[in-house]
Order: structure tokens, then sequence, then C-alpha cells
């Protein structure tokens, strides 16, 4: 049905409402999170090409694009998991050069992501070990962010025996147990089946909101990214020498909180919805 | 529901039950007659019979080399009476434990410290590809010049003996933990100490096991050819004690007992090892 893209002049009106230039820098003093023309080189490949765009505090960034445009290593630059060959990220002003613990990251394979031989607690408790909380005082926040994300029953199960919904759950308890202000998602909802994915992605919704965290959460799900973004940010891949991974920029102007069935039917997501398909069609090509 | 048993109860008997040996499978279990936990014993049971059988012939023929399995039993007894028995197991199996608790926590330790660090690796290499094929009986003549003879010999060597597969095998099983469990520590901020404890420690049990086992075996090696080449102590200074004065029979008794023990050590590494991995939520 969209399989066609749209003609040049619907999308020069549509790209002047809802598409925004990367070029143009966003208006802050001290962006929250800033990447500043960030390039990742690997084994002499660009993994990623010249990147730079800012986050405000509490905002919730989707990055989508095919694979291998270097989504994920946008995500490990931003957590200090790799640092950037040339450019750099910048967290409150301070250059990143390596994980800290106010950045939490969320793998995609939370199966490999968890310790097997600690019980979902346990899980919990390596993250408020880390940061040398106290013994005394873990018990009560580790039932406080387990309870956040519907965990409280399955408090002394081990991985093996929970869902993939529920491991999933188990590391973002352990991420929140860090008490981040920066969380960064690598398709999070990838591996888990629809329903599982829908209600994951409502309490994610509503974590983030209570919680006040920054999100920069990577998805190959174009609906997932328009559902849950505040802007969703598109990567190309091989963009060419001298031209920026970064692709396009969308402001998704949807009111929170939303909803499973009647945020999909908002003329906004709909219209969101066919403008990112016909794009992410286009790079096919 | 009692009203449908009579019924059920006349379906049961009437349905045809094969008669046996009608089927190849039922054929086959005929011949099986033995339980199957009985079945791992009847070879040794033979076997004994048949060493049993053969010592008596010769000893019939007038050989001072053998005895028969009966008369090895009559030796144990008596040396587990008069408590020779328990004191050289106690010391062999104490050295060989208090020897390879030595070698393994320095070899654990270098382990962890060679796989973690891919420098640290590069700097032993030659080093450890020069010592770890050294015989560790070879070094039977150097120990005694610098412990003399006893325990303090035997324990150097029984280290040696299991420093190098413990290392070796640590290092390997710490190269194939699961990057993603580091990188899981970098994010959390683990310190180095608390990411080898942690995470990396936890992670190699499984194969930490099969390392010690191995150790094990090779502790009670190394610890009996010691016994029997130099250290006057233990059981396989017992043994040779037996084979000097001519008495086969209790020769024998020994040889078995260390077979016996040998078997029960590893019989208890291995509930020990499932004690373990179930507590750390291997599904049982």
């Amino acid at each position: 049905m969209i399989a066609a893209p749209a003609p040049v002049t619907a999308r020069a009106a549509l790209s002047a409402s809802a598409f925004r230039s990367p070029t143009v820098p966003t208006m802050q003093a001290t962006p929250f999170l800033c990447f500043d023309g960030v390039t990742i080189r690997l084994g002499g490949r660009e993994i990623l090409s010249p990147t730079s765009f800012d986050v405000a505090r509490g905002e919730f960034v989707c990055i989508v694009g095919p694979s291998g445009c270097g989504k994920t290593t946008l995500l490990r630059a931003a957590s200090g998991l790799v640092s950037a060959s040339a450019g750099e990220v910048r967290r409150n002003g301070a250059k990143m050069t390596e994980p800290s613990r106010e950045v939490a990251f969320v793998f995609q394979d939370y199966g490999r992501a968890l310790l097997p031989w600690r019980t979902v607690e346990g899980n919990v408790s390596l993250a408020l070990e880390a940061a040398g909380v106290p013994a005394a005082e873990r018990a009560p926040r580790i039932a406080d962010v387990l309870a956040k994300v519907g965990l409280a029953k399955h408090a002394h199960k081990f991985p093996v025996q929970l869902s993939g919904g529920m491991q999933q759950r188990a590391q973002i308890a352990r991420c929140l147990a860090q008490k981040p202000d920066l969380m960064m998602m690598d398709e999070p909802f990838g591996a888990l089946d629809a329903l599982t994915r829908q209600s994951l992605q409502d309490e994610l919704a509503r974590l983030v909101r209570d919680d006040g965290l920054t999100v920069l959460f990577v998805t190959h799900d174009l609906e997932e990214a328009i559902y849950l973004g505040d802007r969703v940010i598109a990567l190309q891949a091989n963009p060419g020498p001298g031209r920026p991974s970064l692709a396009r920029m969308i402001d998704v102007k949807i009111p929170r909180p939303r909803d499973q069935l009647t945020t999909k039917e908002h003329p906004e997501y709909l219209h969101l919805r066919r403008e990112l398909f016909a794009f992410i069609e286009q790079g096919h090509e | 529901m009692n009203r449908h048993t009579p019924s059920l109860r006349a379906l049961r008997v009437a349905s045809p039950t094969p008669s046996p040996g009608a089927t190849p499978a039922a054929r086959r279990s005929r011949f099986r007659g033995v339980p199957g936990k009985v079945r791992p014993f009847v070879l040794p049971l033979l076997l004994l019979a048949l060493f049993e059988w053969y010592a008596r012939r010769a000893a019939a023929l007038g050989s001072d080399a053998l005895a028969p399995p009966s008369a090895a039993a009559k030796a144990f007894v008596g040396a587990a009476m008069d408590g020779s028995l328990w004191l050289a197991t106690g010391f062999t199996l104490g050295t060989a434990a208090l020897g390879l608790l030595l070698g393994a926590v320095l070899g654990i330790a270098l382990g962890l410290v060679l796989g973690l660090s891919r420098r640290a690796a590069q700097l032993g290499s030659v080093s450890i590809e020069v010592l770890r094929p050294v015989p560790s009986v070879a070094l039977i003549p150097l120990a005694m010049l610098g412990f003399g003879f006893g325990v303090r010999m035997e324990l150097a060597i029984v280290a040696f003996a299991t420093f190098w597969p413990l290392l070796v095998l640590v290092q390997s099983a710490v190269q194939q933990v699961e990057p993603r469990l580091l990188e899981v520590s970098r994010v959390l901020g683990l310190s180095a100490r608390e990411r080898a404890f942690k995470i990396v420690l936890p992670a190699i049990v499984p194969r930490l096991f099969v390392a010690l086992r191995l150790g094990v075996a090779v502790a009670l090696v190394v610890a009996v050819t010691v016994e029997i080449a130099a250290n006057p102590n233990g059981m396989g200074y017992a043994m040779m004690i037996a084979q000097q004065s001519f008495d086969p029979a209790l020769m024998l008794a020994w040889l078995g007992w260390i077979g016996i023990v040998g078997f029960a050590v590893n019989a208890g590494m291995l509930v020990l090892q499932r004690a373990v991995s179930r507590r750390m939520g291997a599904p049982s």
C-alpha cells in the first residue's frame, strides 16, 4: 500500500511540518546529552559516519534504521562502551570516555545479560553492590524496583525459570536500581512476542515518566519508535563519503499518556507512520 | 465415578496382553535379565572371580608374586584392625588435599589474571610452556634436596603437579566467559576485584569443577608416586613395604584400597559439584 515513495511535492510539504533538518542545532545552553560529530571506525570500516544531535533531559529518543546503519554502535558510544574515533559524546557538557553508573544499558539479549547463578533479586542486587550501597539498605530498594516492574512475586527465581518478558523486566529492574538519569535500550523488546512487547512498552512509558528518565531507545520497529518516542531519529547505512549517518529527525507530537488502541488510531501517528515507512522504503531501493 | 470402574476393569481384562517373547523388544529384555543398577558391577565381580581362580592356581604352582583376592581381603582386614591402614590413608589423602589446595589456589589465581589480561598472558606464555611439561616426578630429587624426606617434599611436588592443569584450564575458562556479562559489569561500574569474584569466578564454576576433578586425580597419583619413590609415609610406601617383605596379599590389598579411595574421592567431588550447581540455579 505504501510501497511507493510519496511524490516529491507532498514530501516537501510534509517535511516542513514533521521533519527537522539534522544540521540545525537545538537551541539550548548545555544540552543534557550531545553527540558532536561522533564517528566510529572499527577494523577499517566506518560503522558510524559523523553524527551530531542533542538530547534534552527527560526526552525519549528512538533510533531507527536498517541493519548495519550503526544504531547499536551509536548507543554503545553514548554509554562509553566504545570510544568514538572522531568527535565526542558529552553528557552535561563533560566528555564521555567510559561507562558511568548514571547511564544504564538494557541489552537486547536479556538471557545473556543476566547472571544465571543469581536469582532475580541477586541480579538486581549486583547493581547496588557495584554502587557500594550498604547491605542493610539493599533489600528495600530491591523490593521497590521489583514492584515497579511487576516482578515482586518472582524475586527468588533464577533467570532460567522466567519467561523472556520477565527476564527482560529483571534486566530493566537492575538498570533502575542503578538510579540512572540516562537509560540506553538496545532493541529491548525485539525478541519478545507481540503481546508481551505491548505491555512492556506501556510499562516502560509509565516508568520513564514516573522517574523522569531520559531514554535512547534503539529499535527496528518503526511503529514502536513512534509509539514510545518524543522524537525519532532515522539513521542510514553507508551514507557515502563525508555524509552523516543521521538521515532524518522527526518530532512525535502525540499526547501522553499513550494507549495501544487510541494512539495507534491518532491521525498524527498514522501520518508519521506513513512518512517513516516511506523514508525507510526509499533507503532500501 | 464408581459406576464406571467395573466397565474399565472389564476393558483392561479384555485388552489382549502380548505374550512374553512375542515382540523383538521383549525377547531382548529376557536376555537382559540383570536389573540396571546391578549391571555395572557384573564385570568387576566376574574379573575378581577369574583372578581368584588364577591366583590360587599360581600359588599352587609355587608363585610368590600373586595372591588371591580372598587373601588380600584378609590382609586388608588385618591392616584395618591394627590401624596402619587408616594412618597411611590419612597421610596420603591429607597430603594430596593440602598439596592440591596449594596448587589450586595459586593456579586459579594466576589463571584468572592471565585470562583477564592479555598482556599478562603474553608475558607469561613462554615461561608456562617451558615449565608445564616438566614431569612432576622429575622434581623429586630437587624437592628432596630442598625439603628432605617427608610431608613438605610431597606437598611441594603435588602442588607443582596440580598447579599447571588448574592454571591452563582456568585461564581458558576465563577467556570463554560470556562477553556480555563483562560488559554488564563495566556498565554497572564493578571494580576489578568485584568483577573477578562476582562475575568471572561464578561464571567459570562448571569448568572449574572439571579442572578440580582432574586436579584431584593428579594429586592422588603424584602423592602415591612420591611415596613409592621417596617419601617413607602413606599408602604408596605401605605398598612398597608389603612388596619388599614378600607379602603379595597385603600389597594387593593396598592396590585395591588405593583404587577404592580414588573412586570414592571422585564420587565425592561429583556430589559436591551437583550440590554447588543446584545452589547456583542450574536446572536440576
